[in-house]
């Protein structure tokens, strides 16, 4: 009777990963003939170097893969290497892309965070006044004001909405569900327009912050009605079962059991759904006047944002205005990023 | 190429040319050992059933036999596995021609559910960008050796999914038939099916056993001794990484086993 | 069944009070918001039916937008953000997979899941800060590409400029849709393409299927529906998308479909935004009549897009 032991893994314990001499060679050549070849044909030309990489690279690229694996790995894997380069090609674009719209704003937005500009507000400054003096930090309490009244009120409205659909058996859940779910197609700039229509220009009210919440409530509902109702409904019925079994009243069952089981998947909707509404501009532009002075008061004047903010300064290519505009979509990049690692962080927990 | 001796380790075992062979498997998951020095040969022509209680690597082993092992993350391997007298773990040696000569039958049926139960069949050649002379009479073929012709033969266009389970199962054969392999590995083919379609498969299995080699890993100790030429008795515990405890003749195996833990697992006492 | 056996009316159930004030919570809250959209949609209806009964149909075939006169004709907006909707699909559509690909199949584990994130986090980017982007880093460098486009291949029509100004175009336009629109497509493929059951890319390797071969006949197939439901969504944002093209496109009442290189676009969101603070009442009454074709239309994308992804969800979950 033979015994075995555990053994350690030893080194070359991938047969499959190892590469014969021909190969390897065949596989360099492959790589660096074409972007030396490229390199000369683009500077030769003088072509631009976005141009050289997708008209001169990219074919000569995929000619030379399709050569390589043809030799190497035989006919009918050079499918496969043309997908591998297209892919990655597919991949560096949008890397690119995306990495430029994040680099852009990191780099353009990091010297403006000085301690003026995160504590003081807008006051006095124009478009030539230094960096020294003015900030956005009216901005950044419009934003939470703002946000905060449209969460207080759209976060147990939807919840509300959320337990009518999933614990009544009502004949209208349907219509409701059908309703409040196409509102999620109404553009967020249809939302401002009605708003002001409706209210500012009968003389209802004033441009004002509670108007701006009230046009991200309509956008925001639909958002947290669903993912509520979602996470509602992945309470498994045992559990629901089990409460109403121990002579629970509804009312208790879903306040103690199932509200408190859905939570953390509730507190992640709702900061997704805060990241995606911090960020609206269309609506605020209509419903409120950015302002530069600081107003706590959600309910009379002009009130700034940070989306007004950067959409005040955007236009005005005066180099400080420019500077203002960039360190203000950094603050509401970090506020998004801070929401949603939050909520990443929540939803990870839930799993455990 | 003649090959008839067997491993030392293991008497009394089948006699027929070498189809299909492993030395000394060892199998690591990261820096885990599952499996150690697994010698086994497989005969032309015959049956070979893998038994063994759960999590004692035998699922794991038949998948380095065409070469699917290497897909798992972490997954490492040392010594040869021989087809027709060859490594196919050489850098030479391209995967894809492996898995081309030796099918697999999953667990759980898989049929592809875009795809019609003709689609299905002739999905090997589709994916292996191959092409048959005449497609009509390979899916009647490939279906008919698996059992299936007549029960699908009028609905040839109908979805993949609207078979039973043991359908599926037996058009996932018929799909990995088309492609002509003479090896068929199976991983507990029958684990999800009920008693009657289990029955069908294991006729399956005898008829293709008469042109092509057949290794099957399976939990049902009854179906290895219906089925199986050979059987190989795999075994792991805390202090052993997964081996085979014993390898031979299946009537052997059973009734006289040489090594008293197969005895105890064949008798039902563990496992 | 026999009509002697007493049926009990579960629904008739005594329900206890708190439970009844639990419920008429959730009921009123409901009937709120069902109140409150429907107000939205009447008044939407009433405030535009002015335009609607005055300009006729022309609304949606006419050029010419002029409030002095009192005619307001939306086609070469509306058409404008069709043409970079289009513009924008074609840049994102093989992008977007293709990365959900790379991520899902190519990438290492790690750069798996920072991958992930990132687009997650990018699919969330504020519009404003793609428009202060687009508008000076990459307008600047897209004028580049359509100069060289139009130098090397104007003999192709749609490559023509005659009015030898390259920036804020329909085809900076669409690049800029396109970057909003990629990291939703991405994140919804990519989420599609991992619930592809993972036996059937091994039944298809097992077959000796190649990377491509799986990937066409199996992985896109299986996940095609899922992945056509996240275009649609994010056509459905890049439709109403307002600041964003406000700052890298020019509106111009002259339908401009065939030249996307040329500084002549447009696109309904955005007029909403440039016109509604200079509108007179019958303007703003023509700008709600815009919104209202601008949600029909996304409401309709919208739909198509959930109908694709519970049909594709139930498929796969059988």
């Amino acid at each position: 009777m033979t015994t075995y032991e555990f053994q350690a893994r030893p080194d070359n314990a991938t047969p499959w990963a190892v590469r014969s001499f021909r190969t390897t060679a065949i596989l360099a050549i492959a790589s660096i003939i074409p972007a030396l070849l490229s390199y000369f044909i683009g500077s030769a030309f003088a072509l631009p170097g976005a141009v050289t990489l997708l008209v001169v690279f990219l074919p000569i690229q995929i000619v030379a893969g399709v050569f390589a694996t043809g030799i190497t790995k035989g006919a009918h894997r050079i499918a496969d290497s043309v997908l591998a380069i297209g892919i990655s090609f597919a991949v560096f674009l949008v890397a690119i892309l995306l990495g430029s719209l994040l680099f852009s704003v990191i780099k353009n937005g990091i010297g403006t965070l000085t301690t003026p500009f995160l504590t003081q507000n807008n006051v006095y400054i124009s478009s030539t006044t230094s960096m020294e003096y003015g900030g956005a930090a009216h901005a950044v309490l419009g934003s939470v004001l703002i946000v905060g009244l449209t969460t207080i009120v759209t976060v147990p409205l939807g919840i509300a909405v959320a337990v009518f659909l999933t614990e009544t058996d009502s004949k209208l859940t349907g219509l409701v569900r059908f309703i409040t779910q196409s509102m999620s197609g109404l553009p967020s700039i249809v939302s401002g327009l009605f708003v002001y229509a409706a209210f500012v220009l009968t003389g209802i009210a004033d441009q004002a912050g509670w108007l701006g919440a009230l046009a991200l409530m309509f956008l925001m509902l639909p958002t947290v009605s669903r993912m509520a109702e979602e996470v509602l409904k992945l309470v498994p019925g045992d559990i629901r079962n089990a409460a109403l079994a121990l002579g629970a009243p509804r009312r208790a069952a879903f306040m103690q059991v199932i509200l408190p089981a859905a939570r953390t998947g509730i507190i992640t909707a709702t900061l997704l759904g805060l990241a995606r509404v911090i960020g609206e501009t269309a609506p605020l532009i209509v419903t409120t006047i950015p302002g530069n002075e600081t107003n706590a008061n959600l309910f009379f004047g002009p009130i700034s944002t940070l989306p007004t903010y950067i959409y005040k300064f955007v236009s005005d290519i005066s180099e400080t205005s420019q500077h203002r505009a960039w360190g203000a979509a950094l603050e509401l990049l970090i506020i998004v990023g801070i929401l949603f690692a939050a909520a990443r962080i929540l939803g990870k927990q839930k799993v455990k | 190429m003649e090959n008839t001796t067997m491993s030392s380790d293991f008497a009394g075992s089948l006699a027929g040319r070498s189809h299909l062979e492993s030395r000394n498997i060892n199998v690591w998951f990261g820096q885990r050992h599952v499996l150690a020095d697994v010698s086994l040969t497989f005969i032309e022509n015959s049956v070979t059933a893998l038994i063994g209680p759960s999590g004692c690597g035998k699922s794991t082993f038949i998948r380095t036999l065409n070469r699917m092992h290497e897909l798992i993350p972490n997954a490492g391997l040392a010594g040869e596995v021989l087809l027709d007298g060859e490594n196919i773990y050489t850098p030479e040696t391209d995967p894809v021609d492996v898995r081309l000569r030796v099918g697999m039958v999953f667990q759980k049926p898989n049929p592809f559910p875009t795809m019609t139960i003709r689609g299905n069949v002739l999905s090997g050649l589709r994916l292996s960008g191959k092409s048959a002379k005449n497609e009509d009479d390979l899916v009647e073929e490939c279906l008919t050796r698996s059992s299936l012709w007549n029960e699908v033969k009028d609905r040839l266009d109908a979805p993949a999914g609207s078979l039973s389970g043991g359908q599926q199962q037996r058009l996932c054969i018929g799909r990995s038939l088309a492609l002509k392999p003479s090896i068929l590995l199976m991983d507990e083919p029958c684990s999800a099916l009920d008693p009657g379609s289990t029955l069908r498969i294991e006729d399956t299995i005898r008829e293709l056993s008469h042109s092509m080699t057949i290794v099957i890993v399976t939990h049902n100790m009854q179906q290895a001794q219906r089925i199986a030429d050979q059987t190989a008795f795999f075994l792991a515990n805390e202090s052993q990484p997964g081996h085979v405890v014993e390898f031979g003749l299946t009537k052997d195996l059973f009734t006289v086993p040489n090594d008293p833990r197969t005895e105890d697992y064949v008798n039902g006492r563990f496992g | 069944m026999s009509d002697n056996l007493t049926r009990v009316d579960l629904k008739a159930a005594k329900i206890r009070r708190e439970d009844r004030v639990f419920f008429g919570i959730a009921r009123t809250a409901a009937m709120f918001s069902l109140a409150t959209v429907l107000l939205i949609f009447v008044y939407l209806a009433y405030r535009s039916q002015n335009t609607f009964r005055t300009q006729g149909f022309s609304f949606i075939t006419g050029s010419t937008w002029d409030s002095n006169v009192g005619t307001y004709q939306l086609a070469p907006m509306l058409i404008g953000s069709l043409v970079i909707a289009l513009i924008a699909l074609v840049i994102a559509i093989p992008s977007s997979i293709a990365v959900a690909y790379f991520i899902e199949f190519m990438a290492p584990l790690r750069v798996k899941k920072i991958a992930t994130t990132i687009v997650d986090l990018l699919a969330a980017m504020p519009s404003i800060i793609i428009g202060l982007w687009g508008m000076y880093v990459f307008s600047p460098a897209a004028e580049g590409w359509a100069k060289l486009l139009n130098k090397h291949l104007s003999f192709i029509p749609i490559f023509e400029n005659t009015t030898g100004n390259f920036l804020r175009s329909p085809f900076i336009g669409g690049w800029i849709l396109a970057i909003m629109m990629i990291p939703i497509i991405t994140s919804v493929s990519r989420e599609v393409m991992s619930r592809v059951d993972k036996e059937l890319i091994n039944a298809a390797t097992a077959l000796g299927a190649n990377e491509f071969a799986t990937a066409r006949r199996v992985i896109v197939p299986t996940a095609k529906g899922g992945i056509l439901g996240g275009i649609l969504l994010g056509l459905g944002r890049g439709i109403g998308e307002t600041i964003a093209i406000l700052y890298t496109l020019n509106l111009i009442f002259e339908i401009n479909i065939l030249h996307p290189l040329e500084n002549k676009g447009g696109a309904v969101a955005s007029l909403i935004a440039a016109r509604f603070g200079e509108a007179p009442d019958d303007e703003i009454s023509a700008l709600l009549a815009a919104g209202v074709v601008l949600f029909l239309l996304t409401l309709i994308v919208n739909m198509i897009a959930s109908g694709i992804v519970q049909r594709a969800e139930k498929r796969m979950a059988s």
